[in-house]
Order: structure tokens, then C-alpha cells, then sequence
């Protein structure tokens, strides 16, 4: 099995962009892979689209832009895992001979529905019965407060951290800091959550281009290596399920370092999905970034931050760097990418060699959540 | 925020004009045709260096993605590939006209047909159009 390594990869500033198409989002990020890469597009062999509500052949909607066609070109949605889907299945055919060349390309435009909360399937019953992503977070978040004793200023705590972190980043949508005041006095989306502790409504598009170790070594190339894909699907079940305890990442993550052949102590970085303030806190203790139990306390002594003992979303995260869903999971490889080839400018994190993203993918009665992929990331030299 | 901040050619902090994505859809802006002479033009783009050209106006070339597009005119002279005149709609009045144009310098664009009499393949159109729109009618419609 060849290694596949990510030898380039850009994106656009996320934010909103009504009188932009799915083309006109996703061709200047894909270009700009291809350029940063130094390959020949003509020797891309494969594309590969996540994306959510792109509608049909959004692949070839974009890369017919740029001259990309006639090679294969798979398009996946996977709610917000779609992007980090699409890196899992470059990485599969790559690491199984298909594919010596690909071109990834995670893409969303949520401006298109005006505003308000993500659309869900309303086939769902519980989405009849009135469901929307912000409301199982702040039910998270409310048993969280619950059993752990703590108040809404953990919370804020994770939006004042994000900002801080997206304010040194030139392609987030929120660049400027907040104060722990100002995120629980903005207003009420889903008690406890605040508008500042959501990410907000916005478009994006990222992309990578990740070759075999054959064609790397022909190119000369650095990157970084998928050390680990990992691709989980929830399991519904009718009765209990423990809120705080998303089982779907507990499990992705095992399988993640035992392919890698880590554990977390062996983070540089992280990028994990906060798409509200509460997931960040959970997903610290189910990364195991953190002992169970012990989250609040690992966010208040500063160890997510820049100098703690792992930077969880120097992006800014999907809080900051905004959460256009089908490009999130490509846009944080994008981030570790750049920290990985030292090249993240003002918020590079200092000889950092591995990183791991992860985003689930959600809106399914039943289930923690429909989907759920991790990656883990090497520096290649 | 953490260590030295030497940032020449930080791909992650360099957000350049070239990052942002492409306004696409802002159709009220974009200019399609004008008039040159008393003869109505379409207004596309071809690239500086491959010589690829598009219709409406892009910004990468379509066979190379360069990004180096020079705005073109051509017309008003075509010729209708094929056509068909369609009945049923949701949105538009019916029945409209819709075809196949190929222009002297190789591109082939989808126009609005307005015709008097039978229209046929292969027949000689010209580009026709009022303050917002444009189309083709048969050479001879116009003469």
C-alpha cells in the first residue's frame, strides 16, 4: 500500500459570498491548490467533491472551470463530514493503486437559504417535532452544565479562545477578538447558546492536492502524509444515549491512532469540529486530549491554546473561521497543512509535525451523529 | 500570538486578490452584448495565452486555468446548429425558442430564436437586441 501525501492546498476566505456560484467558490481554491502544489494539472488523474447542498455534478461544475475533465470525478455528501470524506476516499484510492494523483475539493454556500438555522431532512421525525442543530448542542450543553457543575463562562470561554485564534487568521470569517461578556450577551439562539458560541452562516471552498509517495518523490515534493482516514457512521438507538459522550468519536479516534501508530500526547494540533461552544469541550475528553471528566479545567489552564500542550483549532475553528459544512473537513487540512510545511505565517504553531482533524455530520433522530472522519497528518520533508 | 513573524510567502497568512472567490452570479453587472457600429456584438473573454475563448465572460481559461482573460466582441453573424421550441414552463412564457448558435470564431452559443416563418438547420442567423436582451433571428427576417 503507497503512502498518500497532501503536497498542496489553499482556500478562500470564508464568508458570504451571495453572487458567487458553487464555481465561482470552488475554482480559485482549487487553482490555487494545483499552483501551490507545482504538479501539471494534466497528470491529475481523479477529483474528488464533498459539498451538502451543491446540487448535481458540483465537481464538474467547478473543475470544468480550470480545465479539468474526462478523468473520473466522484461527488459525496456526508453533511459536514462531506469535505473530510472526500479526503478519505482520494486517500483510498490513492493508497490502493487507483489513483496516483488527486485533486480534493470540499465546498458550501449555506447563503443560499437566507439565513437561520442549517436545513435538516425534514423527512426526520424529530426534525418535524422541531429539531435543529443548535438545539442538540444546547441540550448537550445544558446536561454538561448539569453534571459537571459548571456555568455558561466555560462556554464563552471556547467562542473568547476561537476568536482570539481566528483574529490571526487572514481567511476566517470572524477576525477580531471577543470578551467573555460580549459572547453570553449576545442573543439567545438555543439556551445556554449564544449567537457568539455558533458558528455562523457563511460560504466557502477548499482544496488539496494529494498524490502517491511515487509521484511525491518524482515532483520532489513536502507535505503531509495521512498517517490515518478513519470514516465512521452513527448507530441509532431508541433509548439512552449519553449526551456527553458521542460514541461515534470515541470510536473514530481509537481507530485513528492505533492506524497511526500514536496517541494524543503525540499532537501538535488539532482541529476538531466546534460548531457550537459545547462540542469543543466534549470532544477534548473524546480525542483524549484530556481525561474524562476533566475538559473545563483542561480549557481554563491554557492548554488548547497556543504554548499548552496542544493548539485545538489555530484557525479559529468553525466558530471563527465559519462552517460552510461540505468544505469544513477540507479547510481544516488546509490549516494543518500550512502548520505542517511552516507556512502559517503569524499563528504557526513552532516545529509542529502532527496534527489531527475530525468533524462529524449530524441532523439524524437516533443518532450522535450520522457521520463522523478523523485525520491524522504527518510532515513529510 | 507564538514566535517569529518572518512571512514572506506564508501561504497561510497571504489572503491576495487571487483567493477571493468569483462573483459569478452577479448577472445585473455582467455585460453580455452592446452595440458596435449599429450591429449588435456578444461580449466574451479569451485567454492571453492560449488563445481559448468563452462565452459569457470568465475569469480562468477553461482549458488551462490561467487566469490572464481578455475581453473579446464577435458577431453579429452565426449560424443555428439546431433548435427547438418549447411548450411547457414553470417560469417563463411558453412557447419560446431556444438554440444552437456557432459564431466565425468557433464558439457555440445557446440564444433565444426569434423567427417569422420555419427555421432550419444550418441557417444563417444574425444577433439581434433591445435595451435588455439579446437574440438571433434568421438573416432573412431582417433584411
Amino acid at each position: 500500500m503507497t503512502r498518500a501525501t497532501v503536497i498542496g492546498a489553499a482556500m478562500i476566505p470564508m464568508g458570504k459570498y451571495p453572487k458567487s456560484s458553487y464555481a465561482g467558490l470552488g475554482a480559485p481554491a482549487a487553482m490555487n491548490a494545483i499552483l501551490s502544489s507545482g504538479i501539471d494539472p494534466a497528470t491529475i488523474d481523479s477529483v474528488v467533491c464533498g459539498h451538502a447542498f451543491g446540487g448535481m455534478l458540483t465537481a464538474q461544475r467547478i473543475t470544468k472551470e480550470i480545465g479539468l475533465g474526462a478523468v473520473p470525478m466522484l461527488n459525496v455528501d456526508n453533511a459536514c463530514s462531506g469535505g473530510a470524506t472526500a479526503i478519505h476516499l482520494a486517500a483510498s484510492r490513492i493508497q490502493s493503486g487507483q489513483s496516483d494523483a488527486v485533486l480534493v475539493i470540499g465546498v458550501d454556500k449555506l447563503t443560499q437559504f437566507g439565513g437561520g438555522t442549517l436545513p435538516l431532512v425534514a423527512e426526520d421525525p424529530e426534525v418535524q417535532n422541531g429539531m435543529v442543530m443548535p438545539a442538540l448542542y444546547a441540550m448537550r450543553a445544558k446536561r454538561f452544565l448539569h453534571e459537571r457543575d459548571e456555568t455558561v463562562d466555560i462556554l464563552a470561554a471556547v467562542s473568547v479562545k476561537a476568536r482570539k485564534h481566528g483574529a490571526q487568521n487572514p481567511f476566517a470569517q470572524f477576525q477580531s477578538e471577543v470578551t467573555a461578556e460580549a459572547v453570553l450577551a449576545s442573543r439567545p439562539i438555543a439556551d445556554p447558546l449564544t449567537l457568539f458560541q455558533c458558528c455562523p452562516t457563511g460560504d466557502g471552498a477548499a482544496a488539496l492536492v494529494i498524490v502517491s509517495e511515487h509521484r511525491r518523490k518524482a515532483l520532489g515534493a513536502r507535505g503531509m502524509a495521512v498517517a490515518a482516514s478513519v470514516l465512521h457512521s452513527g448507530k441509532a438507538t431508541t433509548g439512552f444515549r449519553h449526551m456527553l459522550r458521542p460514541e461515534i468519536t470515541y470510536h473514530s479516534a481509537a481507530d485513528a491512532y492505533e492506524a497511526a501508530g500514536i496517541g494524543a500526547d503525540d499532537l501538535d494540533m488539532v482541529e476538531l469540529h466546534d460548531a457550537f461552544t459545547i462540542a469543543e469541550l466534549v470532544y477534548y475528553e473524546a480525542l483524549g486530549l484530556c481525561p474524562e471528566g476533566d475538559s473545563a479545567d483542561f480549557l481554563r489552564s491554557g492548554a488548547t491554546g497556543y504554548g499548552g500542550q496542544v493548539v485545538v483549532n489555530p484557525s479559529g475553528g468553525l466558530i471563527a473561521k465559519g462552517h460552510p459544512v461540505g468544505a469544513s473537513g477540507v479547510a481544516q487540512a488546509v490549516e494543518a497543512f500550512w502548520h505542517l510545511t511552516g507556512q502559517a505565517g503569524v499563528r504557526q504553531i513552532e516545529a509542529a509535525q502532527t496534527a489531527m482533524t475530525h468533524v462529524t455530520g449530524g441532523g439524524i433522530a437516533g443518532m450522535d451523529h450520522g457521520a463522523c472522519t478523523i485525520h491524522i497528518f504527518e510532515a513529510v520533508q | 500570538m507564538p514566535i517569529d513573524t518572518d512571512t514572506q510567502a506564508m501561504a497561510g497568512q497571504a489572503c491576495t486578490a487571487d483567493h477571493l472567490p468569483i462573483s459569478d452570479l452577479d448577472i445585473e453587472n455582467r455585460k453580455d452584448f452592446q452595440t458596435q457600429d449599429g450591429q449588435v456584438v456578444l461580449v466574451g473573454s479569451r485567454s492571453a495565452s492560449s488563445g481559448t475563448m468563452a462565452f459569457p465572460q470568465k475569469e480562468f481559461c477553461p482549458e488551462t486555468g490561467a487566469r490572464d482573460m481578455e475581453q473579446i466582441t464577435f458577431g453579429p453573424q452565426g449560424t443555428l446548429y439546431s433548435f427547438s421550441t418549447i411548450h411547457i414552463s414553470a417560469t417563463r412564457e411558453t412557447p419560446y425558442t431556444i438554440g444552437y448558435v456557432d459564431f466565425e470564431n468557433g464558439l457555440r452559443v445557446l440564444a433565444h430564436v426569434r423567427s417569422q416563418g420555419t427555421l432550419t438547420c444550418d441557417q444563417p442567423v444574425i444577433l439581434q437586441a433591445d435595451d435588455s436582451a439579446w437574440w438571433v433571428s434568421p438573416v432573412g427576417d431582417v433584411a
